[in-house]
C-alpha cells in the first residue's frame, strides 16, 4: 500500500507534468499569432535578418503602409457593411422560425427541423458554381447586399438548430399569461420572447457574426470589384502581390488589423460563444 | 471526369487528408478535454480560452501565417530546426511535393482542435463525478479513467464531432490549399473543391466544374446521413 505521503507526492508530480505538456500546447497554440503581432513590428530590414527577435522598435509606419497600399479601410468598412445586415436578416428571419417551429406544432414541422438539422452539413463552397451562376442570372453579382442576405441564408440552418434549443427551454406560462391578457402572437414573439432568448440570439448574433466576417470562398467568388471586396478576400490578395514584393511588415499589419475585431468579440463574449455551442450542439 | 489524372489527384489528395486530419484532431481534442475538465489545474479556464483561439481566427489569416510558418528561409519551423541542429531536416516544406499536402494538413488540425475541444469538455462536464471516485477508490489511474470511463460515455458526442471534422476538412481544405500553396507544386496539394474552382472560375469549365461538385455533394451528404443516423440513435 502506498503511503499518504508517497500518493499525494505522485499526484504532485503527474499535475506538473500535465502542466508542461499543457503549456507545450499553449505554445503551439498561440505562437504563430504572437510571432505575427510582433514582426508587424518590425521594419523590414530587421525582419529578414532575424525573424525572431523582438523589435528593436514599434514601427508603426508598417500599419500605415498597410492601410494605404491595400484597399483595407474600404474592405473593412465593407465587411462591417455585410456583418450589420447579415445579422439584421438573421434576427428578423431566424427567430420567428425558430419560434414557430418549436410553438406551432404544424403539419411538417418536424421534417422541417430536420431538415435544418441536415442542412447545417451543406455548406457553401459546395454549391458554389450553382450560387454563382444564379446570382448571375439574378444581376445580383458584386453586389454587397444581396452577399449579405446570402450570408444570413447561410447561417441558417445553424442559427435555426440553436435558437431552437434556446427557445423550448422558456416556459409556456409567459406566453399564456401573456395571451390571456390579450397579446396577440407578433406582440408575444416582441415582447416576452425576444428578451426571454436574448442569451440565445446573442449567440447566434455573435456565431454567424463571426461567420460572416471570417468567410472566404463565397466572397471571393460574388465580388469582384476590388473596391467592394470584403477583408479576407482582401488579405489574400494581399499576400499574393507581397509573395513577390517584400514588403512583409505591411502583410503582418494586415494580417493583425484584420484580427482586432475578431479578437474584441471573442474576448468579450467568448462565454456565450462556448456556452451557446454547448446548448445547441449537444442537447436536443 | 474520373480520367482525368489532375481530378484523380485531387481526390486522393482529399482523401488523404479526410483520412488522417479529422482522427488527429478528435484525438488530440479528446486528450486536451480530458485534462481540463478532469484534472485540478488551477488555470484550467485560462487554456481553454487559449486553445479555442486558433479557430476564430479567419482562415485566410491562418492560411498566411502558416504559409509563413513553412517558409523555407524565414520560416518558424526551418529556423527552429536549424536552431536545434537538425538542419539537414529543414526544407521548402511548401514547395516539396511531398510535404505540402501535411503541411496542410498540420494547419487545419491546428486550427480546429479547440473548436472540438471545447464540445468535447462540454459533454465531459456531464459525466457525474461519482463514477470517477469510484474508479479512484478501485485504483483506475487516469490513463485507465480515460479510456474506461469517459470514452465510452461520450462514444455518441465522439461519433457527432468525428463527422463534423470530416465534413469540416472537405470545407476548410479549399481555403487552405488556395491560400498556401494555391494547389502545391504541380498539383500536389490540390484538393476537391479547389481544384473544381480552378477548374470553374479560372478556366471557366463550368459544367465540369458542376459535376466535380455534384461527386463531393454525394461524399457529404453520405456523411450527413451517417451523423443523422448518430443523432438519432442518442434521442
Amino acid at each position: 500500500m502506498k503511503t499518504n505521503e508517497q500518493s499525494r507526492r505522485q499526484a504532485a508530480a503527474l499535475r506538473w507534468v500535465v502542466r508542461i505538456f499543457m503549456i507545450l500546447v499553449t505554445v503551439i497554440m498561440i505562437y504563430p499569432l504572437l510571432w505575427n503581432v510582433y514582426s508587424s513590428f518590425k521594419t523590414n530590414n530587421e525582419f529578414l535578418t532575424n525573424a525572431f527577435s523582438l523589435p528593436k522598435s514599434l514601427a508603426w509606419d508598417n500599419y500605415a503602409r498597410a492601410i494605404e497600399k491595400s484597399n483595407l479601410l474600404s474592405n473593412v468598412g465593407n465587411s462591417v457593411l455585410i456583418v450589420l445586415i447579415t445579422l439584421c436578416v438573421i434576427m428578423v428571419c431566424a427567430v420567428p422560425c425558430a419560434y414557430c417551429l418549436v410553438r406551432y406544432k404544424f403539419f411538417g414541422s418536424r421534417l422541417m427541423l430536420n431538415i435544418y438539422m441536415a442542412a447545417i452539413f451543406i455548406q457553401a463552397t459546395f454549391i458554389m458554381i450553382p450560387l454563382f451562376l444564379q446570382m448571375n442570372a439574378l444581376h445580383l453579382l458584386n453586389n454587397r447586399v444581396a452577399l449579405a442576405v446570402l450570408y444570413a441564408t447561410m447561417q441558417f440552418p445553424f442559427a435555426i438548430f440553436v435558437l431552437s434549443g434556446f427557445l423550448r427551454s422558456i416556459p409556456r406560462d409567459y406566453e399564456e399569461a401573456a395571451m390571456i391578457d390579450g397579446c396577440g402572437p407578433f406582440r408575444i414573439l416582441i415582447k416576452v420572447i425576444m428578451p426571454m432568448a436574448k442569451p440565445g440570439i446573442v449567440t447566434v448574433c455573435m456565431i454567424s457574426a463571426m461567420a460572416a466576417w471570417n468567410e472566404y470562398p463565397v466572397a471571393l467568388v460574388m465580388l469582384t470589384d476590388p473596391e467592394k471586396q470584403t477583408l479576407p478576400v482582401g488579405l489574400a490578395n494581399l499576400y499574393e502581390v507581397q509573395r513577390y514584393a517584400t514588403d512583409w511588415g505591411a502583410l503582418f499589419a494586415a494580417l493583425i488589423l484584420a484580427l482586432i475585431p475578431t479578437i474584441i468579440i471573442f474576448l468579450i463574449g467568448q462565454k456565450q460563444l462556448i456556452q451557446g455551442m454547448n446548448v445547441g450542439g449537444l442537447k436536443g | 471526369m474520373f480520367r482525368d489524372e489532375y481530378f484523380i489527384l485531387a481526390l486522393k489528395n482529399t482523401l488523404k487528408l479526410m483520412a488522417v486530419v479529422p482522427i488527429i484532431t478528435i484525438a488530440i481534442a479528446l486528450v486536451l478535454a480530458f485534462i481540463i475538465s478532469q484534472s485540478d489545474l488551477k488555470e484550467r479556464g485560462l487554456y481553454r480560452t487559449v486553445f479555442y483561439f486558433p479557430n476564430i481566427i479567419s482562415l485566410t489569416v491562418v492560411g498566411i501565417i502558416w504559409s509563413f510558418v513553412f517558409h523555407p528561409t524565414m520560416g518558424i519551423l526551418n529556423s527552429f530546426l536549424n536552431g536545434v541542429g537538425l538542419s539537414a531536416w529543414a526544407k521548402s516544406w511548401l514547395g516539396d511535393g511531398s510535404t505540402a499536402l501535411w503541411c496542410i494538413a498540420v494547419t487545419l488540425i491546428w486550427q480546429a482542435t479547440g473548436y472540438y475541444m471545447v464540445m468535447h469538455i462540454a459533454a465531459m462536464d456531464g459525466i457525474s463525478s461519482e463514477i470517477y471516485e469510484a474508479a479512484t477508490i478501485d485504483g483506475a489511474g487516469p490513463v485507465r479513467k480515460m479510456f474506461s470511463i469517459t470514452l465510452p460515455l461520450i462514444k455518441d458526442i465522439i461519433g457527432i464531432t468525428f463527422v463534423l471534422a470530416l465534413s469540416g476538412t472537405i470545407n476548410l481544405s479549399f481555403t487552405l490549399s488556395k491560400v498556401m500553396t494555391g494547389g502545391g507544386p504541380n498539383g500536389a496539394s490540390s484538393v476537391l473543391l479547389q481544384y473544381m474552382y480552378t477548374q470553374g472560375f479560372i478556366n471557366g469549365n463550368f459544367g465540369y466544374a458542376m459535376a466535380i461538385t455534384v461527386f463531393t455533394l454525394i461524399i457529404s451528404i453520405a456523411l450527413s446521413m451517417v451523423s443523422r443516423k448518430l443523432t438519432n440513435s442518442e434521442s
